[in-house]
């Protein structure tokens, strides 16, 4: 039978992980929704973004640690050094990749730039790969790590949770409400949100729509940046392939949420990274060792197949219609 | 004589707007219209008879079966078929092949047939091409039949649609603004050619028109919505004349859009 | 077209010479294809083109497997990816579907060989296996119907989805696949898992071939029929109806193409194709496991179709060589060269070679090439290297029954 006092006791663990996931997955998830909501376009290439923020980030600390700084300065100032570095570099790439191989194509029929988008996409992942066999002669690399971010709280008899977790989820929520404020209480966000709700009237209002469009690519490769550096903090170890995954996984939360709507993105990656903690968690104990944690991705790719042919508008979207 | 078409108490309603508003309409043999200002409802309505919107209240027969609840191919495999308001080709399809397509309710092959390219595909085959090539040269559109449908000029591009709209050999056309764009006399040559078809094929056509001196000369019977209401029917004359379609078109410009002879002005 | 007469017959002949002097030498090999591509394109009489590449595929080929093994080799996984190729174009080219997981079809198919043909099916049913090696034959239909079948069951929930959607739905199932043959070990072993699955049988060979030969010929037989089916469906009512469906589902809709039949049928035909393959590929391989069936291959197929021309039959012939031979050779070759350019200490521009990491293997960038095909392609020549011929008809002919087809010269 279910042993449910183990069932319950890993139970606050599993909610942790699945927050820290979570977040993660909406930093991602804002990436996609942002530029899906301006262009109508997804960005496939944004896993790639995504994971040449933890590479920026990576090298920065290992020529940190190279240089014996790794110690001497403080945890937070690093921190804020890489996750700075990772957004630049981020959201660098992302506005390039829209000027070199999306605009070009922004007149053509839906599948052209979807598939320049995975060609972006495999590029960045080989040529990520060859900057560093090059570089560094390795393209699988670790974290390295800060002592103080290891040690762990004890907040209950069973549940015990590190600063690094905490670091983590603080620096999320940051970039979280950075965005919202950002999108909804400047002059920069209502623009975007206008070009999002109908770009010719919003150039008819003086908007410049190309200029909003790479400042949207610029802000949502960012957030995927920051997201690559924590998820490089948290997790220890990225290669170039490392982006894929997630990426998809994010863009799952981002249609769960309802494409194109920025707190939905949120809500959906919440939402999925909690749902993959606890399948990841239970699925095992459930199935009697039938069905393990291998099989969360089958979870979350299930999940997407589910929401775009049953619910497609997602959680908090809307209906889009095609008129005759 | 029963009616080809009967539509009863169809309404169709978009979150907050009511686009079409209980709307009782029949149809026999012969022309008819349907005219109103813009955003009155003739599209939707034409939307709601192929099968692209499903009516919120309402019923629809024609010939004896419902039609509500049918999927747009199973409506034209029935015998209604329509063109688009913005020219819908397939765009690099050349003509010959659009007109082609528009048969593929009337094609009687299978798959083993395809794949054994035997007699009787050839000779289906060669009898859809015949059929094809005849319908352009009914329209005038046989010498560009090989033209990929794009580059055909605009008036050329509706007449393709007509053609490729006949294909199915309908029952009854829809047709959606088709004089769009055309110069008087193209106009007058497109009518004139929907009336030798309407006696040639045995066809009944439904028209959604702007262009009013077109309307009156070609139709048998004019219908008007405004607001998604139908506010006046009948005999071209006997609308023109009605003093509720007038206003609905108020302020909107001449005479001759409103239809009025200089003799009524 | 005199001219054009004695160059194809003289740089086939020439370019076959070469590669039996030089048997070492990838260029001579690239050479000949490229004598090939031109008989394909050269304006010369059909009967000359059809006995050019029927001596050189028929006659040539095998000689020059003869001369170098590994030649044939390529030869036969070119035929494979040309079937798939043709398997994606009809999906994508002619439907306008973006599948992005189609090499699980291609999965199937040789699975189904795999686990039956081999020992492994006694894990799931106690005994009696594997066939006996005649089997083969009857699975390569059995392959084609499940890969078929897979096909309509993925095309069920998609069909109402629409581009970028249905791409990722696509993804996910194929990422679906790739999961599920990695950990179906358990409860019941299925797949085996990363493990894969060996050894698996192979038919007996005939007329006392060696198995390059053999495969090289069956390969090129089935992508013959391929190419056929292929034909014969584009040129009918159905091909027509899946090019309208492309260009504008809401008006082929409305002039009575009943998508739902037609998208089921574009999948079935496409993952058909796949799953024939895949049961060769796997007598062939004589081992396969999960990673020859990932998004890499989807994409690497796709490619191929963009390449060479989306909805065209000589596009995802050219498509599937080029890529193919780019990889297995042009990539290898790279690699090779770089190596022995570096154990020889080469200086270039100041810089001695052999300080290259040694992590740097050109060999293992075929992710980059594929991007950077896709995204050239989409930016500059969109229809692909050979596009779809708009077949010309000629409707003078029409008094008789059979319309004479007349494929426009290519510029």
């Amino acid at each position: 039978m279910l042993d449910w006092p183990l069932l319950i006791g890993i139970l606050p663990q599993v909610v942790l992980d699945g927050i820290i996931l979570g977040f993660m997955y909406a930093l991602i998830a804002l990436g996609y929704t942002m530029v899906y909501g301006v262009l109508e376009f997804i960005n496939f290439a944004h896993s790639e973004i995504f994971i040449v923020g933890a590479f920026v980030g990576v090298e920065i600390m290992l020529g940190l640690k190279s240089a014996g700084l790794l110690e001497a300065l403080p945890w937070p100032l690093i921190l804020l050094l890489v996750l700075a570095a990772g957004m630049a570099a981020s959201g660098a790439l992302a506005v390039v990749a829209e000027r070199v191989a999306y605009r070009p194509l922004r007149g053509a029929p839906r599948l052209i730039p979807l598939i320049s988008a995975i060609g972006i996409s495999f590029f960045l992942q080989d040529f990520i790969r060859l900057v560093e066999s090059l570089w560094r002669n390795a393209f699988n690399l670790v974290y390295p790590t800060i002592e103080p971010l290891n040690h762990r709280f004890e907040l209950t008899t069973t549940i015990d949770v590190s600063v690094k977790a905490l670091v983590v989820i603080a620096a999320a929520l940051g970039m979280l409400w950075l965005l919202h404020a950002l999108v909804n209480r400047t002059r920069v966000g209502t623009a975007i949100r206008a070009v999002a709700e109908d770009q010719a009237a919003a150039s008819l209002m003086g908007i410049n729509v190309n200029r909003i469009i790479s400042l949207t690519f610029l802000i949502g490769g960012a957030m995927g940046g920051a997201a690559g550096v924590l998820f490089g903090v948290q997790y220890g170890l990225i290669n170039p392939y490392t982006g894929f995954i997630p990426g998809l996984k994010a863009f799952t939360a981002a249609v769960l949420g309802g494409i194109g709507n920025i707190p939905g993105a949120m809500l959906g990656g919440l939402v999925l990274g909690l749902l993959e903690a606890f399948a990841a968690s239970y699925l095992s104990l459930l199935t009697g060792g039938a069905f393990g944690a291998e099989y969360k991705d089958i979870f979350a790719f299930s999940m997407l197949i589910l929401i775009l042919i049953f619910r497609p508008r997602g959680l908090l979207g809307e209906v889009v219609r095609e008129r005759a | 004589m029963s009616a080809l078409l009967d539509v009863r108490g169809v309404s169709k309603r978009f979150g907050g707007l009511t686009a079409v508003n209980r709307v009782d309409f029949g149809l026999e043999a012969g022309i008819a219209s349907i005219i109103g200002p813009n955003g009155a409802g003739k599209t939707t309505l034409f939307n709601i008879l192929t099968g692209l919107y499903a009516p919120d209240e309402g019923s629809i027969v024609f010939r004896g079966r419902p039609l509500v609840g049918l999927r747009p191919d199973q409506i034209a495999a029935l015998g209604i078929c329509r063109t688009f308001q913005n020219i819908r080709l397939f765009a690099n399809m050349t003509v010959i092949e659009n007109v082609l397509v528009g048969m593929h309710t009337r094609v009687d092959l299978g798959l083993r047939d395809i794949l054994l390219r035997g007699p009787k595909f050839l000779r289906e085959e060669g009898r859809l091409w015949t059929s094809a090539a005849a319908l352009l040269e009914r329209v005038g559109l046989r010498a560009s039949a090989n033209e990929v449908s794009r580059n055909l000029p605009y008036g050329d591009q509706r007449r393709l649609e007509i053609a490729r709209a006949l294909a199915s050999q309908p029952t009854l056309l829809l047709l959606d603004e088709p004089s769009a764009g055309m110069t008087q006399g193209e106009a007058a040559a497109l009518m004139a050619l929907l009336r030798q078809l309407v006696g040639e094929l045995a066809l009944t056509i439904l028209l959604i028109e702007h262009n009013m001196r077109v309307v009156m000369e070609v139709s048998d019977r004019v219908t008007v919505l405004d607001h998604g209401e139908k506010i006046a029917e009948g005999r071209p004359a006997e609308v023109q004349a009605d003093p509720r379609v007038i206003e609905a078109y108020l302020g909107r410009g001449s005479g001759d859009r409103t239809g009025r002879t200089r003799a009524q002005r | 077209m005199i001219l054009h007469a004695i160059l194809t017959v003289a740089a086939v002949t020439v370019s076959s010479l070469a590669v039996a002097v030089f048997p070492r030498s990838v260029l001579a090999f690239l050479l000949f294809q490229g004598s090939l591509l031109f008989v394909y394109l050269a304006r010369i009489p059909t009967w000359l083109r059809a006995t050019l590449l029927g001596v050189a595929l028929l006659v040539l080929m095998p000689l020059i497997g003869a001369y170098n093994g590994y030649y044939l080799e390529v030869a036969t996984q070119v035929g494979i990816f040309v079937a798939l190729a043709l398997g994606l174009n009809i999906v994508v080219g002619l439907a306008g579907l973006l599948d992005l997981g189609y090499v699980a079809f291609f999965a199937v198919g040789a699975y189904t060989w795999a686990i039956f043909g081999s020992p492994h099916a006694n894990v799931i049913f106690g005994g009696g296996f594997p066939l006996d090696p005649v089997w083969f034959y009857v699975f390569l239909l059995f392959g084609l119907l499940v890969a078929a079948g897979t096909g309509i069951l993925l095309g069920l929930p998609v069909l109402r989805l629409h581009g970028d959607y249905l791409a990722i739905v696509t993804l996910g199932f194929g990422e679906v696949i790739r999961v599920l043959a990695n950990n179906l070990d358990k409860p019941v072993n299925i797949t085996n898992g990363p493990k894969g699955i060996t050894p698996i049988e192979r038919p007996p060979t005939l007329l006392g071939v060696s198995y390059g030969e053999y495969f090289y010929f069956l390969v090129l037989l089935i992508v013959g029929v391929v190419i056929l089916v292929n034909r014969r469906l584009e040129d009918s009512h159905v091909g027509r109806a899946w090019e309208a469906i492309r260009e504008d589902e809401l008006a082929a809709r409305a002039m009575g193409v009943p998508l739902v039949r037609m998208k089921l049928l574009a999948f079935a035909c496409g993952a058909s194709f796949a799953g024939i393959m895949g049961v060769v590929f796997s007598a062939k391989q004589v081992f396969i496991n999960p990673e020859s069936f990932t998004f890499l291959e989807s994409i690497g197929v796709l490619a191929m179709v963009i390449l060479g021309g989306m909805g065209s039959i000589p596009g995802a012939v050219l498509g599937a060589t080029a890529v193919t031979v780019l990889n297995l050779q042009v990539l290898k070759g790279l690699s090779l060269w770089l190596n022995e350019l570096k154990n020889a200490e080469v200086i270039v521009l100041g810089y001695n070679l052999a300080n290259l990491p040694t992590q740097f293997e050109p060999a293992k960038y075929e992710r980059m090439i594929f991007g950077m095909i896709l995204v050239l392609m989409m930016i500059f020549r969109p229809q692909g290297i050979l596009p779809a011929r708009r077949r010309q008809r000629e409707l003078a002919e029409l008094a008789t029954p059979n319309p004479r087809h007349v494929v426009a010269t290519p510029p």
